[in-house]
């Protein structure tokens, strides 16, 4: 908790650097390494978004696309991961509202916003296909039913590592907002985590 | 110890999480956790929570990675190709602005001038200026911009 790196932050400026003057020149090569380096954070950040598997591999191709045209507006003096997830998050907004406008009718996919799943849904959340430890297996149902607003927040603080400031920058919210909803995310992970706990 | 004491710790606690940097407060909160179980207990269950979310490991499509970069070289060399750029329809359409204004300019200011030495009549000159300049430049002006949206690269589907 109390160990914090702050060793990296020229080398990070660097590659921001480079980056931003890859982006700028459209080059691929650079665009190959990028896709590598974060192709599993962008899936994660979906899914956790999102709460679904489905769709999410279509949101990487366009995130990536998106990358490549637009490229010029990144500015390489800060991080690259904001600007990344900014992207990533405004086409998977783009598209909950395609779906919804969409499926009003049946009305069967949930609520982004709350990021409550189809009562109909039987089969696994991705959560849950994911877990790998005892501990993750306990957080998976909880994530389920956590609003994505605060899956959102956990999944950029704890995962990806993003400051305050920049979350803020990513969701479009205050920091204190941010922050609030770290909070009450962690919290209740936290008390259903006990509450499995003491179940067991 | 003060009722309200644990509340303020693992509300330091909660900030020194959020933020991943040293608070102000960070010499105070070590010294109460070294006697305080409950805040190390409220610690414990939170950095508890935080690497289970490290234990949870999502499958990517390993085919995934080949597609996007196929569909990224593809548009790379899309845009390359694009005869129109942003920046060179700009200038076509300034041009086209000019042409125009400067047609208009000479019919306007010179158009007798012009009729009289070349001996023929004033609308004459008038017509041909108008037929021959301002009307092309007018519609290069107009046109030039429709050009990306009739364009067949911008047709093209993307697929996954």
């Amino acid at each position: 908790m109390f160990d914090y790196d702050i060793s990296r932050a020229a080398d990070l400026k660097s590659d921001a650097q480079q980056i931003g003057v890859g982006l700028r020149r459209r080059d691929v090569a650079l665009l190959k390494t990028l896709v590598e380096q974060y192709q599993y954070r962008l899936v994660r950040y979906f899914i956790y978004l999102l709460g679904r598997r489905d769709g999410v591999d279509d949101l990487v191709q366009e995130t990536w696309l998106r990358v490549l045209e637009r490229g010029s507006s990144y500015d390489g003096r800060s991080r690259f991961e904001p600007w990344l997830f900014t992207i990533a998050r405004n086409l998977a907004i783009d598209q909950m509202r395609k779906r919804q406008t969409s499926s009003l009718d049946s009305n069967d996919e949930g609520d982004w916003e709350t990021g409550a799943k189809s009562p109909k849904s039987d089969d696994p959340s991705p959560f849950a296909l994911a877990a790998r430890t005892e501990d993750a297996e306990r957080l998976a149902h909880s994530l389920e039913t956590l609003d994505s607003v605060y899956r959102e927040a956990l999944v950029l603080r704890f995962q990806e590592d993003l400051s305050l400031q920049e979350i803020s920058t990513v969701v479009g919210a205050p920091v204190s907002t941010v922050s609030s909803r770290i909070y009450r995310g962690l919290a209740t992970l936290r008390s259903q985590l006990e509450g499995a706990n003491h179940e067991a | 110890m003060k009722p309200d004491s644990h509340e303020v710790f693992t509300r330091m606690i909660d900030e020194s999480l959020a933020v991943g940097m040293p608070i102000p407060e960070e010499k105070s909160l070590r010294q109460h956790l070294q006697s305080c179980v409950p805040c190390q207990e409220y610690l414990n269950a939170n950095t508890r929570v935080i690497a289970g979310l490290g234990g949870l490991s999502f499958e990517v499509d390993p085919s995934l990675q080949a597609k996007v970069v196929e569909s990224i070289s593809q548009r790379a060399q899309q845009i390359q190709a694009a005869p129109f750029n942003s920046r060179r329809l700009m200038l076509i359409c300034v041009l086209a602005l000019a042409l125009t204004v400067v047609g208009s300019f000479l019919d306007l200011q010179f158009g007798n001038l012009i009729a009289s030495l070349l001996d023929i009549r004033s609308i004459h000159v008038r017509q041909g200026l108008f037929a021959l300049w301002i009307i092309p430049s007018i519609c290069l002006f107009l046109l030039f911009p429709m050009l990306p949206v009739l364009s067949p690269a911008n047709r093209n589907e993307r697929t996954l």
